[in-house]
């Protein structure tokens, strides 16, 4: 029944409420005031703010920088603050050691458009008449309706409010326009390619990058080094065969007696196809669920993300050894009545902040430990359509929650103007997907071949974890 | 034992050697390539046994010596014609489901999570006691080639009428006319939102989806252009909602379709086409050698475990010359050597389920005890909420063994609600659901001395391999 009570990958149902007024977000242009950035501009200030770090794919813009905006304090607190990220890397013995990804995929296309909101991009506004997201300072909009500013230029989906204290904690990181090269528009294929690790979709390895990172380093031996939560084995793990897939933990027990046990270890001891080999795995799991603590109370949402998230914290504190988690979230396929800040994409938003936010109060100073992304397989077309929804687009939005992040939206903002956007009028890519993934591999999981991993990427660190 | 053992897995080794000799390079290529490349389970499998597990959900006790009185190719040809008169358990049981006496807009005073519940079941019975075991096999398949997400908007009460007149209807049938039966499906048009496709800002959602998983396959050769103009093609195929009219029925409707000119897969489709706008796009697509390539190649797989380039160029020959005729493409398979020498497949957990309660010869409802089990192994019938269906790959399915084994539990001791066993009447559990020479025999027999029956009945269908068909 758990399954029935996962939101729909598309949901059709017509809701009257999320629908706003053509009016609400129609605004006219002097109640702003902050200037709004063009392209060109917002391009030079990066330069100003960043120029004492290379990034060479990504330009950053941070909440801090704004804040303060003396580009001369922000230089020195940049250089400090990486250097120490440098020394605590070199002092430890293995930058692994204890540490977990969690990945999270959101099926069907998330809308990043509403969820960062280049609220100072008049083109978003006028793409969008009955969908976008008020502005900051929108006095016409209620205040719960509008975006909640993150940096003068993009601002948080209302729905997202719960992710901001972790935001201004320095926990959090949004990568906007970032996606693969995939322009195929479907699904299947992106997130094929996604989870394959791949440029696009077709030919290639067919294992996932997970896989491919669990298969080429050392690991530590844990029956749960790496964890699906969920019905079925993401195409990230596959290849993997040490991977387990787990509907939930309080239902991982096995009936029988002893002796039913005794014969299954000896009928899984030495089989190596894959089900046999998944079956050896499940018994040392179990062996290893069995020696842990009691579960973990804390308050999470009750709904399958969080729940979720509230077994990989369980697997987490009880140590054993979990450094990859898999977890997913459907229902993004808004091609008809998304709302605003209203409606089913925000109530799609508003489950992931409580699910995370929940998962890092839950982890609390543990979370230094733990890198948590949220990817999607692509955006969702610029312009809505006439069914108050939106398209398959291209580039969206990435986050990164815990250790190591270093909080602000990076991004290389393309512009939405007619001219600026890619194929149908979608936002376009400007970062490649796979270079967060490898440098996450290597500043956070250790990885001395996170580059083989993705083959034929030219490597370049977005910097964006320390 | 150990000798035993090691010399089943040599002669496995050589077969396996012996195929890639003989010409089956393409099958060790792709078992070479997977990048955790394990030996399959290598028992000793009877043709039977093997045809019995390919064309249906395997045998129930008496099966195998049933077929080997018969000939497996009257046995294939018995299957193919699909013409067994059903057990009068299966049909009391079906009958006592609201979703096949009542039309959909009645049904919906029923409650959205009942008739799931009751789709599920009838999916489940048919798979377990119909006698038309490869009409159900093929059913299975189909149904998860033209998936759809029951709990979406109102297609829970349409999927009745949609498995029967899309799926079951054609399942046997000619391909070309299935795509046309799910065309005109509301729950489909529903699911994949042409029901919202109208002109000016066409919904491009139905269009790829017929396009890439329907018929031609993602590398079929379309365009993006192609889908944005397939999709016009399709503006106004919608469901009936008017007052005084066939409520829930498919409907053109005219006055939202896009009568201009389209180009789709280099046919020029003129302008002022209507309907018949939709009813060339079908036509072209199912046609299409890539749709008759793309069919051949998920049959190769789920009938051989893995896509082999010469049954496929067969398989699409028969097709485009046939008229997409399944009967005519899957007959030349079924009665093949490669079919009985294949590696074996992964049971998912459906055909474990179903084969454990073929097996064992249980007394089921099929109802809420057994989909619950289902569920906990991540298939639960109707439920997978992408249109590709569920996935067909073992290592898909490797989070599922706990599942099966207390699934095997609560079968073999009775906790199961609406289903009853009665072991005494197998001849020799072990015998009936291993088989006579499977190589993880010898494991349980030793084992099952120490254990209660029921739990040695559990071991056997939890064994490595049960899981394999």
């Amino acid at each position: 029944m758990i399954k029935l009570l996962r939101s729909a990958y598309r949901r059709p149902n017509f809701s009257g409420d999320s629908v706003r007024s053509f009016a609400t977000y129609h605004l006219p242009f002097t109640i702003y005031h902050l200037p709004i950035f063009k392209k060109t501009e917002m391009s030079n200030r990066n330069k100003e703010w960043w120029s004492c770090e290379d990034y060479s794919r990504t330009q950053r813009i941070t909440r801090r920088g704004v804040l303060v905006g003396s580009s001369l304090a922000l230089l020195g607190l940049g250089l400090r603050k990486s250097a120490l990220g440098q020394v605590a890397v070199r002092t430890d013995k293995d930058p692994a050691d204890g540490n977990t990804l969690v990945v999270i995929f959101l099926r069907g296309g998330v809308d990043g458009l509403n969820a960062i909101v280049p609220h100072a991009e008049d083109a978003y506004y006028r793409a969008r008449p009955t969908l976008s997201i008020a502005r900051p300072n929108d006095k016409r909009a209620k205040s719960e309706d509008r975006a909640i500013d993150l940096n003068g230029f993009f601002g948080l989906h209302p729905s997202l409010a719960p992710l901001m204290p972790l935001y201004e904690g320095g926990q959090m990181a949004f990568i906007h326009a970032i996606g693969s090269m995939d322009g195929s528009h479907s699904h299947f294929e992106a997130m094929n390619c996604m989870e394959r690790g791949l440029a696009t979709s077709g030919s290639g390895d067919p294992s996932g990058w997970l896989a491919r990172h669990l298969m080429t380093s050392p690991g530590n031996g844990s029956a749960m080094r790496a964890v699906a939560i969920g019905g079925t084995m993401p195409d990230s793990l596959r290849g993997a065969s040490t991977a387990l897939a787990l509907d939930s933990l309080d239902d991982f027990r096995l009936s029988g007696d002893a002796g039913f046990r005794v014969a299954l270890d000896a009928l899984y001891a030495d089989g190596k196809d894959p089900l046999t080999s998944a079956g050896k795995q499940t018994l040392k799991a179990l062996d290893a669920l069995h020696a842990m603590p009691g579960e973990n109370k804390k308050d999470y949402p009750d709904e399958e993300l969080a729940q979720g998230l509230r077994q990989v914290s369980q697997l987490i504190k009880s140590g054993v050894g979990v450094e990859v988690a898999c977890l997913e979230k459907t229902g993004w396929d808004t091609h008809v009545a998304q709302g605003a800040s209203t409606g089913i994409l925000a109530s799609q938003l508003s489950t992931v902040a409580k699910a995370l936010a929940a998962f890092a109060r839950d982890m609390g100073p543990r979370m230094d430990k733990v890198t948590v992304i949220a990817q999607t397989e692509f955006g969702r077309r610029v312009q809505e359509n006439d069914g108050f929804g939106t398209d398959h687009g291209h580039g969206s939005v990435m986050l990164l929650m815990g250790g190591g992040v270093k909080a602000g939206v990076h991004t290389q903002w393309p512009g939405l103007a007619e001219n600026q956007l890619s194929g149908p009028g979608d936002l376009q890519v400007t970062t490649d997907y796979r270079n967060v993934f490898a440098e996450v591999l290597e500043k956070r999981l250790g990885s001395k071949n996170a580059t083989s991993v993705f083959p034929g990427l030219q490597y370049a660190a977005p910097g964006i974890t320390a | 034992m150990t000798m035993e053992r090691r010399d089943v897995l040599k002669l496995g080794a050589a077969a396996t050697v012996a195929a890639a000799l003989a010409g089956c390079s393409k099958i060790a290529s792709e078992v070479a390539e997977t990048p955790d490349a394990l030996p399959l389970p290598t028992g000793d499998v009877t043709p039977e046994l093997r045809v019995l597990h390919r064309l249906g959900f395997g045998p129930r006790p008496g099966d195998i010596a049933r077929v080997a009185s018969m000939g497996l190719a009257a046995y294939v040809e018995d299957q193919l014609a699909a013409s067994q008169t059903e057990e009068p358990r299966l049909n009391l049981l079906l009958s006592n489901l609201e979703i096949f006496s009542i039309d959909s807009e009645d049904m919906m005073d029923i409650h959205r999570e009942q008739v799931i519940a009751q789709l599920q079941r009838a999916n489940l019975l048919y798979a377990v006691y119909s006698r038309n075991q490869l009409q159900e096999r093929m059913t299975d398949f189909w149904l998860n080639h033209f998936n759809i997400y029951a709990p979406k908007s109102d297609d829970a009460w349409r999927l009745a009428g949609d498995t029967r007149k899309v799926i079951r209807n054609h399942a046997l049938g000619k391909f070309p006319d299935m795509v046309k039966a799910s065309a005109h499906s509301p729950a489909m048009l529903d699911y994949l939102d042409n029901t919202v496709n109208k002109s000016g800002v066409a919904n491009e959602n139905y269009a790829r989806e017929l396009m890439e998983l329907h018929t031609l396959g993602v590398h079929g050769g379309y365009t993006q252009q192609d889908v944005m103009e397939v999709a016009r093609c399709l503006t106004g195929w919608t469901i009936e909602k008017r007052f005084l009219h066939r409520r829930g029925t498919f409907r053109f409707d005219e006055t939202v379709h896009d009568d201009g000119q389209k180009g789709v897969l280099g046919h020029i489709i003129p302008a002022k086409g209507g309907e018949a706008d939709g009813d060339r796009v079908l036509e072209i697509v199912s046609n299409h050698p890539s749709t008759a390539k793309h069919i051949s190649a998920k049959l190769c797989r789920e009938f051989l475990g893995h896509e082999d380039a010469g049954w496929i160029d067969k398989m699409s020959t028969t097709y485009l010359s046939t008229g997409g005729d399944i009967k005519e493409m899957i007959r030349p398979l079924l009665l093949s050597k490669e079919i009985l020498a294949s590696p074996p497949i992964a049971k998912r957990p459906l055909d474990f389920v179903a084969s454990c309660l073929r097996a064992t010869n249980a007394d089921s409802n099929c109802g809420p005890g057994v989909i619950d089990h289902l569920t906990k192994m991540g298939q639960s019938p109707y439920l997978w909420p992408m249109p590709d269906g569920y996935p067909d790959k073992a290592e898909a399915w490797t989070g599922s063994m706990l599942g099966r084994w207390n699934f095997a539990l609560a079968l073999a001791g009775g906790q199961i609600g609406g289903t009853s066993l009665d072991a005494s009447r197998m001849h020799d559990p072990l015998e009936d659901v291993l088989g006579r020479h499977r190589s993880n025999k010898d494991i349980v027999e030793q084992h099952s001395k120490r254990l209660p029956n029921d739990q040695a009945l559990a071991l056997c269908l939890s064994s490595p391999e049960f899981q394999w068909r």
